[in-house]
Formats: C-alpha cells, sequence, structure tokens
C-alpha cells in the first residue's frame, strides 16, 4: 500500500529505526505523530497486575499518536511503540495538523474527541480483562 | 458561514424504555445521539449473546463511528437504554458537509481510530467470550418485548430502481447484497451515477424479488455511498423509509424464515 500523497506531504522528517527499538515508551512526554511508511511496530501496554500485553500491530500507512488532538501540550503517551524489524517512520508535522483540527467545527470536533476517547476507554478496558483473565 | 457555526443540526427528542433497543448493529444509519437522560449499554451480538462493550450516560455521543466512517459500513454494535432514557437525535446533514470539507489529514487520522477502535471492541467480544461460557448458566434473559427476531440478511438478488422523482419510464438495475427491515445493501454499476444523481440523502424507488419468489416494493434513501468494494461498481447502504404493510411482512416473513 503506497502512502495517500495528501497525508506524505505532512511528513516532516523521517526516522528509521532497527528490530526492537522502543519508539514511544508508555508514561513518557510526546508531542509527535507518527506514520509508518515502512515495516511494522507492535504496540503493547501494561496491564494494572504488571504483565505487558500486544494489543495492536502497526503496518505501512498507520499513524500512531493521534491522542494528541485531544489535549495537545499534554500528551502522554497511552502506550508503548516497538519495532518489528527494521522500520521507517515519518514524523507529521503537529502544528500544521493541529491547525488543521482547529479550523473544524465544534460539533465535529466534539464527534472525534468522543471516538478518540473510546478508543482510549476500550483499550483500557482491554487491559483490565486481560489482567482478570489470568 | 459564522451565523450558523456553531449551531446544531436538526435535533428530536426521542424517549426510550428501559430495555428499548436504539441502535440495531447491522443496520444502515448515520444519526448521531446525545444521552440527554438515562443511561444505554453498547453490546456486539455475537449469535445470541450480548457481549458487553460500554455504558454510557448523560452527555454521552453514540453513533459518531458510523458517522465518521460515512455510515459506509452498517453499525458496528447495538446500543440499547439500561433504564428509561432521553435521547437527542441529530440527523447530521449538515455536519455531513462540514466533514467533506475537513481536511484530508484529519479524515485519515479519523479513519485510522476506526480501524483500531473496531478491532478492539473484537478483541472485547474475544475476552468476554471467555468469561460468559461461565456466567451464561446462572443466568436467565429477561424476554424483553423489545427483543427484536429480525436480522440482517445476506442475499444476491438483482433489483430495478430508480429515483423518486424520475420518469416512471426509468428503470435502473443494481443488486441487493443484503436486506433488514431497516434497509438494503445495493450494488449498482458507478455508470449508473452519470444520468443521476447518487448522493446521501437521495431516493429511490427498489423493486426486487426476494429468493422466496415474493415481489417487494419499497422506497429508501441513500445513507452511505462506497465505491472501493469492486471495481466500476458503487454500494449503497440504503435506509427504508417507506413500505406498504403488505410488503413490510412480506420482508418480516423472510428475515425470519
Amino acid at each position: 500500500m503506497a502512502i495517500d500523497q495528501l497525508v506524505y506531504a505532512y511528513v516532516a522528517d523521517e526516522e528509521a529505526y532497527s528490530d526492537k527499538t522502543v519508539v514511544i515508551e508508555e508514561g513518557s512526554k510526546g508531542e509527535w505523530i507518527y506514520i509508518v511508511l515502512e515495516g511494522q511496530l507492535k504496540v503493547k501496554k501494561r496491564t494494572p497486575n504488571g504483565t505487558v500485553i500486544n494489543i495492536f500491530t502497526l503496518k505501512e500507512g498507520d499513524i500512531f499518536g493521534e491522542k494528541l488532538l485531544l489535549e495537545p501540550g499534554k500528551g502522554v503517551r497511552s502506550a508503548s511503540i516497538i519495532a518489528e524489524g527494521p522500520v521507517r517512520l515519518g514524523v507529521l508535522d503537529t502544528s500544521q495538523i493541529l491547525r488543521d483540527y482547529e479550523m473544524i467545527s465544534p460539533q465535529l470536533k466534539g464527534l472525534i474527541k468522543s471516538l478518540i476517547l473510546r478508543l482510549e476507554e476500550t483499550t483500557e478496558k482491554i487491559c483490565s480483562m486481560a489482567t482478570k483473565a489470568r | 458561514m459564522a451565523a450558523n457555526q456553531g449551531k446544531i443540526p436538526p435535533i428530536i427528542r426521542l424517549n426510550y424504555k428501559k430495555g428499548d433497543l436504539i441502535i440495531k448493529q447491522g443496520d444502515y444509519g448515520v444519526s448521531i445521539y446525545k444521552i440527554v437522560k438515562g443511561k444505554v449499554g453498547i453490546f456486539n451480538e455475537g449469535g445470541d449473546r450480548e457481549i458487553p462493550l460500554a455504558t454510557l450516560g448523560r452527555g454521552e455521543i453514540i453513533g459518531e463511528m458510523t458517522f465518521l466512517n460515512r455510515g459506509t459500513e452498517p453499525r458496528s454494535a447495538s446500543v440499547r437504554a439500561l433504564e428509561d432514557s432521553e435521547l437527542e437525535v441529530w440527523h447530521p446533514s449538515t455536519l455531513i458537509k462540514e466533514y467533506e470539507q475537513m481536511p484530508p489529514i484529519i479524515k485519515y487520522i479519523v479513519n485510522q481510530v476506526i480501524k483500531r477502535l473496531v478491532w478492539m471492541n473484537q478483541l472485547v467480544g474475544k475476552f468476554s467470550a471467555k468469561k460468559e461460557q461461565v456466567i451464561d448458566k446462572g443466568e436467565k434473559k429477561e424476554p424483553g418485548a423489545s427483543r427484536r427476531i429480525y436480522y440482517r440478511k445476506n442475499l444476491d438478488q438483482e433489483c430495478v430502481y430508480r429515483p423518486v422523482d424520475s420518469s416512471p419510464k426509468v428503470r435502473l438495475g443494481g443488486r441487493i447484497k443484503d436486506i433488514s427491515l431497516q434497509g438494503v445493501g445495493l450494488e449498482v454499476g458507478s455508470k449508473n451515477a452519470i444520468s443521476f444523481s447518487h448522493k446521501i440523502g437521495d431516493r429511490f424507488y427498489i423493486s426486487m424479488v426476494l429468493p422466496s419468489g415474493k415481489k417487494l416494493d419499497f422506497k429508501t434513501k441513500i445513507a452511505s455511498v462506497r465505491s472501493d468494494r469492486a471495481p466500476g461498481m458503487l454500494f449503497l447502504g440504503m435506509q427504508l423509509t417507506d413500505i406498504s404493510g403488505e410488503h413490510n411482512k412480506t420482508l418480516g416473513f423472510f428475515l425470519r424464515s
């Protein structure tokens, strides 16, 4: 799958990582939104009892760090992102994305917020279910 | 533009009794609901079991996923009132225009979030299925009056259709891919959209014959359009807006059979 040209236009910088590199650490602060240009990464999350579970695999064209839209400037990473094999990432121009986001009407923004929150909640729910299942 | 900014699109308020089904998984629809009063439960339907995904209360929004997905997929989960509830329904005609004008990067991000959310919901389903095997035996389900026994059925039947404001001589061809009491999935050649508008909200008469040989006529409204299912084809998610009592019975009978 080729990366959409419209999205590619937002790539401000490219970064390459080798296998098993922790690109983002859960709980750390970060203000970037990334797109996967090449390769795969695992999304891992700590459960309440301290174990770590895989929750998602990011592939070419996938974006991560979008939670930033909820409260720019206060971004705490809610999961760890770890390279699975060599990867190439695009760092998106976050300030441009935020400017674009600001242009949207309050209702639409409300819907997007609700959606991102729902994803957060569901992810948390999975973590707690995974804990109980053990 | 400035005058409209911040105004909420047409709103209706609806009341639901405890146990009522508000949204049915598998149906087409783009309405958005905001909870004014009460509590609702979101759940996935797996066979005859309901897998709870979330409980929402006052001020929270439901249906945003299907809307932001532009209604291209049927509702991914069902919603039921957990207590007597009042909901605001926005038919998002204004929001649709705004969505179209949204910067592509934001659309892209939204689609990503939806994709992941669908995945997560499935994971919740898998976890619950394991757990429920244990719980299920002790617990009897209430045979609530609102419990529906109709489902969406997949099929592949030819149909003829035409815009409601066109001459009765117009006959466009398509294939009905799925059907429920709420609507149909209709696949048509993209060329049909050259001579007649096939946009969200456009109304059409549809005439088809069910596999049982019964004829069915009804009126529909496009709730979603997608073009990525098969090359040269459009897939229309259509809401059923008008059907005669007799034909409704035929359809109900077919769906139950």
